[in-house]
């Protein structure tokens, strides 16, 4: 065997989203790798890698499913972790859906600062590389690469933005659609979008008391006679986009969506959704969705898997991530 | 104290509780959550600037979601300007998982000390480390208490008669910690230990029937049948045992340990009708025992330690002690051979790859989880050997932690119906209790009492219905353990005996 056959993509995949793992590694042209992860009776997670990953380039994808955030993330740790121990030439932690990612920032006394601790968790599990998509907070992505930031190891944060873009260029006419954003922080998000495609763009403003709790609303902009839709990085429990649809039809929008990478939908999400004016939620498939896409005919999935894949690919093989950014492989 | 606090994780409220008591003290304000999404919310609700804070975490059912808890906790602790953050863990989790047991397995505990180095942490109190070599994962101070002479002392204060007792290690692995509770108490010590015997059709004891120039094979027919219709449970041992059939275990020397000097055959001439005198003794099977083999009948006179003598096995299917004649699962079991790829015992033959005993030689208790996922495999039958003299004597079978019943209720029904034990204490420092573990060891006959801490919670309605369960409280230890920290006092008057 040459040496540069030594050193070739090791896709492992975690327990939470084999589904995913599958997509990635049938765009890739490989299998995933055998692994046996099972629990303990007390719950503790154990994990072996059943192939050698010796000098190997691993990328161990793991989402976070709700509801089990904990068990995911440790489960990613030990993997990585084993890979490590298992003289692995480089690993790259795959994390579509960054876990803790909304708790960045000392917001109120002594909170803590999670998303920097699960930051710091990776890099001392031993990870080289993170992968993730629309990372959703501003000071996790500003600090990316920088000394002072969340990690010291480099960070890919890859943009669901174009996969959008073809969605709405292939369903809808640009012209007809103004672009909302729910809120005061995702106004560059909703802009971006809203450049690329020519439209017009409009922002509610929202209060926000508590954490999952929505306060009044209001529109800036106009929607009137047009298609809105929405567009977050995440949607938990749907209040937010709820209400924000109930006000866009109160101010005349013809019909209402909403696109979202993360579709979280934790809690009463799905009935939420089916009770409300939305006519569809668009979300990537970054988060499994298991059986609520049955439960709520109003949501689309867009696959994220070429997007991830190509990243992989790039990644092992040193070349640009950046045309990623703004084009999706199809 | 003065400018301490001591946070209770979400895990232990109760034995945070009583901590505090022994100090004086309130546990400090923190508000635990999880976020709708499965995340894990934590508020700190006092202040902690300058202050020595304490965070008390044990092990839970959800124990990844404990643990995430416990980092967040000193991460929020240290983002708010700590003094110093110690992590009081009575259950250190994953201290099983302190080494790597097979290829490209994780060493999670020391991935685990580093994350806590990195959440914030810059001591650690813990109790009786599954592996006390783990103390080095850590770049801070490890403090690993010990049970130890707490359990000593409620052993002097309740087992009748204690100074007859036998301590028992019910694996080979375990004798360190159990050696040390046995010259604390100045007892005599035991060992059970388990040998895998895979896919042959021959047993020990049908070998030894040919020893004995006895051709058992004109029965093996007959004792399949009488146990198949018997429904072949392993407590239709007595059922067997009236056919005849029942052979005694052997014993290389007789209950006082002296080698008895014995021929073969004329070492029995009461029983030449076997069958009736071995019906005779069902119940207390090898009571006739002390035949010498051969082989033993060799070494015998000159090997005078008689401890080492008193060696006694019994054959163990599905984790119980059965019959000598008790048909071999590899024989009744269609065929072992597909069995191996079967997809289902994949995860588990996969687990050992390398086999623990073959390359361990480190001689932890870490392979005894394993143990237990092979001691349930019908498939396999085992040799269980106990080493030393526990006749008509009190049993304490010990060792760190109890998470599956299997291999305490082997040990138990070994001393019991092999070695005539009177009775039979098990007793650990963490009280797992994976699955219905506590419900089976209850249910089991050999088993008397099942003594813990309270290390680790115990589900309230499951103590209830178990009245062999007895556990100490161990606040008094942690407490004092942080009092002398917190002032810098010496720890190791916690490590001695009480005198009492």
């Amino acid at each position: 065997m040459s040496a540069e056959m030594a050193n070739e993509i090791k896709l492992i995949s975690g327990r939470s989203h084999p589904d995913l793992s599958d997509k990635i590694a049938k765009r890739l042209g490989i299998e995933v790798a055998r692994t046996i992860s099972l629990n303990y009776s007390n719950q503790e997670t154990s994990f072996t890698v059943g192939e050698s990953v010796r000098d190997e380039d691993v990328f161990v994808m793991q989402s976070t499913a709700t509801g089990d955030v904990n068990e995911g993330l440790m489960e990613l740790l030990i993997i990585i972790s084993a890979c490590r121990t298992a003289s692995a030439r480089r690993i790259t932690a795959v994390i579509p859906n960054f876990p803790y990612a909304r708790q960045d920032k000392k917001d109120k006394s002594r909170a803590p600062i999670s998303a920097r601790l699960v930051a710091n968790m990776l890099q001392t599990a031993g990870a080289n590389h993170i992968v993730t998509v629309d990372l959703h907070a501003s000071q996790v992505r500003s600090h990316l690469r920088g000394r002072d930031g969340f990690f010291n190891i480099p960070v890919d944060n890859l943009y669901a933005e174009p996969s959008f873009l073809r969605y709405i260029r292939e369903n809808f006419d640009p012209e007809d659609c103004v672009i909302v954003s729910p809120d005061a922080g995702g106004a560059k998000r909703a802009t971006s979008i809203a450049d690329h495609l020519n439209t017009a763009f409009a922002l509610i403003h929202k209060e926000r008391p508590r954490p999952n709790v929505v306060g009044r609303m209001v529109l800036v902009g106009s929607v009137a006679d047009k298609v809105a839709i929405l567009v977050d990085d995440m949607a938990d429990t749907c209040g937010t986009l709820v209400k924000a649809a109930a006000v866009l039809k109160e101010n005349g929008a013809k019909s209402v969506l909403a696109l979202v990478t993360h579709g979280i939908l934790s809690g009463k999400a799905i009935e939420t959704l089916n009770g409300s004016v939305l006519s569809a939620l668009v979300v990537t498939n970054t988060v499994p969705l298991g059986d609520k896409v049955e439960r709520c005919p109003k949501i689309r999935v867009i696959d994220i898997s070429p997007t991830i894949a190509e990243a992989i690919r790039r990644t092992h093989n040193g070349e640009s991530v950046s045309y990623l950014f703004t084009h999706a492989p199809v | 104290m003065r400018g301490t606090l001591i946070f209770a994780g979400s895990s232990c409220p109760a034995l945070t509780g009583k901590i505090c008591e022994n100090l004086g003290m309130a546990p400090a304000d923190a508000e635990l959550s999880q976020f709708s999404n499965g995340e894990t919310s934590v508020r700190i609700l006092t202040s902690v600037r300058e202050k020595d804070v304490f965070v008390v975490q044990s092990g839970s059912p959800k124990i990844n979601d404990t643990i995430m808890e416990l980092l967040i906790m000193i991460s929020a602790c240290k983002g708010g300007s700590a003094n110093k953050i110690t992590a009081v863990l009575p259950y250190f989790p994953y201290s099983r998982q302190s080494k790597k047991k097979s290829h490209r397995g994780a060493i999670t505990a020391r991935m685990l000390a580093n994350l806590l180095g990195v959440a914030g942490v810059k001591h650690v109190i813990t109790v009786d480390l599954h592996a006390s070599q783990m103390q080095g994962f850590f770049k801070c101070p490890v403090d690993n208490l010990h049970a130890e002479p707490l359990i000593a002392r409620w052993i002097r204060h309740n087992v009748p008669n204690w100074k007859e007792a036998v301590v028992v290690s019910k694996n080979a692995g375990g004798t360190k910690r159990v050696t040390s509770l046995a010259d604390a108490l100045k007892l005599n010590f035991g060992m059970v230990t388990t040998d895998k015997k895979r896919g042959t059709n021959m047993t020990a004891s049908m070998i030894m029937n040919h020893l004995d120039g006895i051709d058992s094979h004109p029965y093996l027919d007959s004792i399949s049948n009488q146990v198949r219709n018997n429904s072949s449970g392993p407590e239709n041992g007595t059922a067997v045992a009236e056919n005849g059939q029942v052979r005694p275990s052997r014993t290389v020397t007789d209950a006082q340990g002296s080698p008895r000097r014995a021929n073969g055959p004329p070492a029995r001439p009461s029983n030449p009708p076997r069958s009736h005198a071995r019906a005779q003794a069902a119940l207390s099977q090898s009571s006739t025992l002390s035949e010498l083999d051969e082989e033993a009948e060799l070494d015998g006179p000159e090997y005078n330690d008689q401890r080492a003598h008193e060696v006694t096995h019994g054959r163990l299917v599905q984790g119980h002690i059965v019959p000598d004649d008790f048909p071999s699962p590899a024989t009744s079991a269609a065929d072992a051979s597909v069995a191996e790829e079967d997809p289902m015992t994949m995860s588990h033959a996969s687990s050992f790859f390398a086999q623990p005993h073959a390359l361990g030689g480190s001689g932890d208790a870490a392979s005894s989880d394993e143990e237990d996922e092979i001691l349930k495999n019908p498939k396999i039958e085992h040799m269980i050997t106990l080493v030393g003299d526990v006749k008509n004597r009190t049993v304490l079978i010990v060792d760190d932690m109890i998470d599956k019943p299997g291999s305490w209720i082997a040990a138990a029904e070994t001393v019991v119906k092999r070695g005539f034990a009177r009775k039979v204490y098990c007793i650990a420092t963490h009280a797992v209790f994976g699955a219905d573990c506590l419900e089976q060891m209850q249910a089991c006959d050999c088993i008397d009492a099942i003594v813990v801490t309270n290390s680790y919670p115990i589900q309230e309605d499951k103590a209830r219905n178990a009245s062999k369960l007895v556990v100490l409280d161990l606040s008094f230890l942690l407490a004092e353990a942080i009092r002398r920290n917190h002032y810098g006092e010496s720890m190791s008057p916690l490590f001695l005996h009480m005198g009492d």
